[in-house]
């Protein structure tokens, strides 16, 4: 659009036309106060703050509703404007109760922040306020009414963002109150988006009400540790008995991916971090039960067993399962100590997507992938089963606001009538399991187009999406590829050979891109990872293992057991020694508990899961929440995983992995290649008060002296990383920034010999998150509750 | 049904039906009844306009804006349906034309409807009667099927091949859908609350579409300039002020009424002979010329003509044409405290200043009545009036700090008067409820 | 005459003790005074050992809002909120502190926490005996510093007197 120029305050601004005034300040760093106004959610023009004198104008005008025009000059700051903004805070807290020294928001709240910019301390009123009770909500939305300063942006947040309206207002006048939709409590996703955008502290958090206040806290901004989709969640922590708790989570600085979005998970499913019941010492069977241990003795042990299953019956005899919720480096680390010191290549983890085939499918197409700001900004977008909306709340939040903002179009494949098909423009309903067809169909296999039609009696509901006509398969197919610059994102159901039909069917559009949708934190990172037996980091067969043959000095040249292989082969007795870091396999994969009697467990774990209660050693795992690392999300965006929390008597996972090579035997320079290259950080470490140690991190890097002094230090492995998987040659600099860098998928001619029925999505729902869900009580109570009152979406 | 007033000075013209049966639609026939629309459906679009632009016909909900000129602002072409929309919320204290209009000439407000319709090219009309006129909704509702019935609407009208649909619509009590886009969020059935301006309802109103909205006494104006001429209609004012307007006399009078009078009237001679001074021989205190919205007039401010630029000129407003007469028995801050209640009552809550501001001048007025006031309390209501005006997202809160403004400003004494635990000197004598109830 | 002189000396200084003897004496007679505070005088403003005062219903005044602790130059209050309940209500607002605790080690006694109360619920009372031999002791938790319960609250179970001889937690010297 073309741009005009105006004038603020005598600085010349130039802003394309139809910016909002109060947009067009900002850009030049003139702040105009607003509580109403909320980037991206629909104008109000309710609270009267932004007003601002525009010329030829008779009286003050609103800048949040005033679009900018050639040669408009408008005064921001004039002794009339600051009467006026004076004036609404006088009023506001007319009614708003003084009790800021209780009040959660109390620090950081829109309102104490005007009244000091404006100085409407003092009241003028006699009369008593008007009061009314506080309610609760939801398990974790409370409501305190007489601090509502009805600024809509709930509302607005819940209806127009989150697409739920749960919230509305009753009453007229003074009597105005924000209340729910359904009687009184909330019928919703339980996102909390109410609370972190209401600029005072009427709506607060169950987790966080009246626990202490924000500059009590420290803030770390980390990545979430849920789901695949890597929302940037910052973590108040403060000091306790064994460390530093959690207290909060938010999205306080929303400069994350996620920008203003995060869901219940990333807001409050931290608490299994506080939880009394985690292991805070190493567990040792003797006698056939769990007795505490010291660490010494469990390397020592778990040393000597594995050194003595590898030396008397070979690697094969020694099994590794890996995690979704470990960093990438951790994930790196563990397959090169299994290929290097236990010389198997028995490793596997919990797939719940087809990345190898993806990746080999993509094969001479590495930027092809989609990131999760471009899902924000596709004018179109295809969605091939999965329910984002429950499974990937972030991406089912920006292909909605993609679709409100942007007027994206989106197509929605699926065999239930998912909460998208409303912000869809074609809805095509197929029968379950018909994903994998319909894959076939988009590449020109009409012979499946029959087998497409949904079953009789549940038929596409076209009342209830934005697609007005009834569309056949093959209408969507040419629909689809009149567009330009698709996105193409789809679930597991897709899986091996479908996945190439799908890219193939996307080459045929310009621009268009993918996106592959798996479960947990860190499952793309996993398998880019390799935690796989037939496949190195960066999906290397085994058979190419070149770099990293030179590179580890030796790598076993025969693929290793799959998961049910390990099974298998532990029920014959053949494997000795199964080593399982952060994962629930028998508990997942509801596998036989005898079955490993005759084999030495080795656990790593927070919590006592089927998997560790038949553990012959437990080690307890710090989560990502307490330990530093990247973790690479579903789109192959990289992000840091920053240390916030600690609880004494628990290490990394790298650190153990570490500590048992060294139990080993093994050298550990060989494994983690610290103390190379650098200049001494004087012994600073990543520690509780993270936020300096990585400021101070920053600067290291920038100057080439970034401390990797410790065989614990997980940026050791990192520049290994970079080194030898392709796509990982991001900015160091902006990763430690705390950006999000792209990595791309770079994918090997036989990278798709794997098993498609290996993998098995985790189904997770908005309030579960696989085990680890399990020991969330706010997930819990907010489940328990859902079940009272079944919701609608 | 109330009963009617006249006066010779009377120029009878949207009254020229009232009571005379013309709800009966044989007798309105009878009484040049839909002639206007017939004679419309010849004149062509923009013949109809400047007719009424001619007519000097401005509108007669408040604001006064030319109706021609609106008119002229709707796109010919439009993608969307339009609207004509006629305003009967008619809820200001101090006004009661358009209930007379709605029940005793229910087909000049239709005819209106249509012929504005034919002005700007719509095919769809509604009428928003106010929710507490319950009854009138009856008479409309007659009215309209029986309209339908003689093919005056639906489809083909008047054999003319030109459709038009007209629909009546109650509202459920709210004085803020007076206000045009309030209205139309209420037609949509959504809370009442305005919109953002801009987009203008002329370009985009009711459903999205270009929409004219006018008040019922506009309305029912129009069909007299078609049959009578813009050049009669306009003689009839003061220039730029064409016609007649209905002013509805109350308060501390003889013959408190609805009157038909030339625009531009006297208002001393409106008070003393057309309603008939004040009874018992006592003094007047002080006039409120265009419902209770406008700043106050004194006694000695009373030599105007009753038309928009006039009154403004005074420093108050035409507004709805409700002249409400206060006698020298009544109590200014009582009367202040009796607006302000309704203000507080009927603020829709959306916007900060009005709707806390009204809440907080009424507090203070009760309190301030009732004896507690202390003296910065005056000033201090004066300043959170000067907080609203002009700062709100629409009139509602003017409405309420203008007058409060002019009460302090021209009554201060009597605010004085209240100070220091001192009862009401009115007390006795307050009769100010009756007046506005 | 030297002598004589000496003297002379020695007489007109024991002059000026003897007669200085039989003055009142001016300086405080501490620790072998009178009363609880053992003959200490203090003025009104003198800063001592915190009191966390109570309201007139016998509730806390501390609703933890952690100003104090935000004001305090040398970091040595420690606070853990809590909300209260219906049942178990503590303080008059929603939330109390759970723990309150005040590092004596490192106090200054500057009195800004007493000024950034917004309830005025920490007061710098008159105590001022807190040497101890262990660090430990010089952390101060809440049950040390609350005022007494006012004397028409008196039937309140902790502070009750029989109880206290019986072993419940008593309170330390109060302000003057």
């Amino acid at each position: 659009m073309a741009d005009v120029n105006i004038t603020v305050d005598g600085k010349k601004v130039t802003a394309p036309a139809g910016t909002l005034l109060i947009e067009a300040c900002k850009s030049v760093g003139i702040e105009v106060p607003s509580f109403c106004y909320y980037p991206n959610l629909s104008l109000q023009g309710a609270c009267r703050m932004c007003l601002v004198k525009v010329e030829k104008m008779p009286k003050l005008q609103t800048a949040c509703t005033t679009v900018i025009s050639e040669g408009m000059i408008a005064i921001t700051d004039s002794d009339e404007v600051r009467q006026a903004r004076k004036g609404m805070v006088e009023l506001l807290l007319g009614n708003h109760p003084l009790d800021c020294p209780v009040c959660d928001a109390g620090g950081e709240c829109e309102l104490q922040d005007m009244t000091f910019s404006y100085g409407a301390a003092e009241s003028k009123y006699m009369e008593p306020k008007n009061h009314k009770e506080e309610q609760q909500w939801s398990p974790v939305v409370y409501f305190d009414r007489p601090r509502c300063i009805l600024c809509y942006r709930c509302v607005r947040v819940c209806g127009e963002g989150m697409d739920v309206w749960a919230l509305g207002v009753q009453n007229r006048g003074v009597g105005s109150i924000i209340a729910p939709n359904k009687e009184d409590h909330l019928e919703c996703e339980e996102c909390g988006m109410c609370i972190d955008i209401c600029p005072v502290g009427a709506l607060t958090s169950g987790a966080y009400r009246y626990k202490t206040r924000p500059w009590e806290m420290n803030h770390v901004g980390t990545t979430c540790a849920h789901c695949a989709d890597g929302c940037k969640t910052t973590l108040g922590v403060r000091r306790s008995e064994t460390g530093m708790e959690i207290v909060r989570g938010d999205n306080r600085d929303k400069s994350g991916i996620n920008g203003d979005f995060l869901c219940i998970k990333g807001r409050y499913a931290f608490d299994f971090a506080n939880r009394e019941d985690r292991f805070v010492q190493p567990l040792i069977r003797k006698d056939g039960q769990l007795a505490p241990s010291t660490w010494e003795e469990a390397f020592e042990l778990i040393g000597k067993r594995f050194k003595e299953a590898r030396e008397q019956h070979g690697g094969q005899a020694i099994g590794v399962v890996g995690s979704n919720r470990t960093t990438n480096e951790e994930n790196y680390l563990l397959q090169k100590f299994a290929r290097v010191v236990l010389q198997t290549n028995n490793i596997d983890h919990h797939r719940t997507a087809d990345f190898p085939a993806f990746a080999a499918a993509l094969r001479g197409k590495p930027e092809s992938t989609a990131s999760m700001r471009d899902v924000f900004n596709a004018p179109a977008i295809l969605l091939i089963g999965n329910d984002p909306t429950e499974q990937h709340p972030l991406m089912a939040w920006q292909i909605r606001n993609n679709v409100r903002l942007h007027r994206a179009k989106l197509y929605v494949v699926n065999s239930r009538d998912i909460k998208l098909r409303r912000q869809a423009t074609g809805f095509l309903r197929i029968p379950k399991g018909a994903e994998g067809r319909f894959a076939a169909f988009l590449n020109g296999d009409d012979s499946v187009a029959e087998n497409l039609r949904p079953v009789a009696g549940t038929g596409a509901d076209a009342g209830e999406s934005r697609a007005t006509t009834q569309t056949t398969p093959a209408g969507f197919r040419d629909q689809l590829r009149s567009e330009q610059n698709l996105i193409i994102i789809f679930g597991a159901e897709i899986r091996g050979g479908d996945i190439a039909s799908v890219v193939k069917f996307g080459s045929g559009i310009a621009g268009a891109k993918f996106l592959y949708l798996a479960d947990y934190a860190n499952s793309r990172g996993a398998a880019d990872m390799g935690l796989y037996p037939d496949l190195l980091p960066g999906y290397h067969p085994i058979a190419d293992s070149g770099k990293f043959h030179q590179e580890w000095g030796g790598v076993p040249q025969t693929p290793g057991l799959t998961l049910p292989e390990m099974v298998d082969s532990a029920r014959s007795g053949k494997l000795k020694a199964l080593y399982v870091v952060g994962t629930n396999p028998v508990g997942r994969f509801d596998i036989d508990p005898f079955v490993f009697s005759q084999s030495f467990v080795v656990v790593q774990d927070m919590f006592l899961t089927e998997t560790a209660s038949l553990a012959d050693v437990v080690l307890p795992a710090a989560n990502a929440y307490e330990k530093s690392g990247t973790f690479t999300n579903t789109c192959g965006d990289l992000q840091l995983v920053k240390k916030a929390a600690e609880v004494s008597g628990s290490k990394s996972d790298f650190e153990m992995i570490v500590r048992i090579a060294d139990a080993m035997g093994a050298d550990v320079h060989k494994l983690v290649p610290f103390g190379r290259g650098t200049a001494a950080d004087m012994g600073q470490s990543r520690g509780a008060q993270s936020g300096e140690a990585d400021r101070h991190s920053v600067w290291l890097e920038a100057h080439g002296l970034e401390p990797k002094m410790s065989p614990f230090d997980p940026m050791a492995i990192l520049d290994e990383i970079q080194r030898l998987v392709p796509g990982y040659e991001v900015s160091r600099m902006n990763l430690l920034a705390g950006n999000d860098q792209r990595t791309s998928l770079v994918g090997r001619a036989s990278g798709a010999a794997q098993n498609p029925e290996l993998i098995a999505p985790a189904n997770d729902h908005l309030f579960s998150s696989g085990t680890l869900g399990r020991y969330s009580r706010t997930l819990n109570s907010v489940m328990e509750n859902h079940d009272q009152q079944p919701a609608e979406f | 049904m109330a009963d009617l007033v006249s006066h010779p000075d009377e120029v009878r013209v949207v009254s020229r039906r009232f009571g005379m049966g013309a709800t009966n639609l044989d007798r309105y026939l009878e009484l040049d009844g839909y002639k206007a629309v017939q004679k419309a459906l010849g004149m062509g679009t923009d013949g109809i306009v400047n007719e009424v632009k001619n007519s000097g016909l401005r509108g007669r909900g408040g604001a006064g804006f030319s109706t021609g000129m609106k008119w002229s602002f709707v796109p010919k072409q439009a993608s969307k349906p339009k609207y004509v929309l006629c305003n009967g919320d008619e809820s200001e204290p101090g006004t009661c034309k358009d209930r007379l209009i709605f029940e005793h000439d229910p087909h000049a407000v239709i005819e209106g409807v249509v012929i504005a319709g034919l002005a700007v090219g719509s095919h769809t009309g509604y009428i928003y009667v106010r929710g507490e006129y319950r009854y009138l909704l009856d008479i409309m509702q007659k009215a309209i099927a029986d309209a339908y019935v003689r093919g005056f609407l639906g489809k083909n009208i008047f054999g003319s091949g030109y459709d038009f649909d007209v629909y009546w619509h109650g509202g459920a009590g709210a004085y803020e859908v007076g206000e045009e886009s309030a209205l139309m969020e209420s037609l949509e059935g959504k809370r009442g609350i305005p919109r953002i301006r801009p987009p203008f309802p002329a370009v985009v109103g009711l459903w999205g579409g270009p929409t004219v909205i006018n008040n019922a006494e506009t309305l029912a104006s129009v069909p007299h300039i078609i049959l009578g001429g813009a050049e009669w209609y306009a003689s009839l004012g003061p220039p730029k002020n064409g016609g007649t307007r209905l002013f509805c006399l109350s308060g501390h009078l003889k013959r408190p009424g609805v009157y038909e009078l030339p625009m531009g009237y006297n208002l001393r001679k409106m008070i003393f002979e057309v309603g008939g001074g004040i009874p018992d021989g006592r003094a007047l205190k002080a006039v409120v010329p265009g419902g209770s919205s406008t700043p106050v007039l004194k006694s000695d401010e009373i030599d105007i003509a009753m038309d928009f630029d006039s009154v403004a000129k005074s420093g108050s407003m035409l507004g709805s044409g409700g002249v409400v007469v206060l006698d020298e028995t009544t109590c200014m801050v009582k009367f202040a405290l009796r607006t302000m209640k309704f203000y507080q009552h009927e603020s829709c809550g959306w916007c900060i200043p009005c709707r806390e501001g009204t809440d907080w001048l009424k507090k203070t007025l009760i309190r301030f009545h009732a004896g507690g006031g202390v003296n910065k309390d005056i000033d201090n209501m004066y300043y959170l009036s000067e907080n609203m005006l002009g700062r709100t997202f629409c009139p509602l809160g003017d409405a309420a700090a203008m007058p409060t403004m002019a009460f302090i400003k021209k009554f201060r004494k009597e605010f004085e008067d209240h100070l220091d635990g001192k009862p009401c000197p009115f007390e006795k004598a307050g009769v100010v409820e009756s007046v506005l109830a | 005459m030297p002598v004589l002189q000496n003297i002379a000396a020695i007489a007109k200084g024991m002059s000026i003790t003897f007669r200085e003897m039989f003055q009142p004496t001016v300086v405080e007679n501490y620790p072998d005074g009178p009363g609880p505070l053992k003959g200490a005088i203090f003025q009104e403003r003198y800063r001592g050992v915190h009191v966390l005062q109570r309201d007139e219903n016998g509730l806390e005044k501390c609703v933890a809002c952690f100003l104090c602790a935000a004001a305090c130059p040398s970091n040595c209050i420690y606070i853990e909120a809590a909300e209260n309940t219906a049942e178990h209500r503590i303080s008059g607002a929603e939330r109390y502190a759970k723990v309150y605790n005040i590092d004596y080690n490192r106090c200054i006694f500057c009195g800004y926490c007493v000024e950034a109360c917004p309830t005025d619920a920490i007061t710098h009372g008159h105590g001022f005996e807190i040497a101890s031999f262990n660090a430990s002791d010089l952390i101060y938790r809440k049950e040390q510093m609350l005022a007494p319960m006012p004397a028409h609250m008196g039937a309140n179970a902790v502070f009750n007197r029989d109880e206290v001889a019986a072993g419940a937690p008593s309170l330390p010297v109060q302000g003057s």
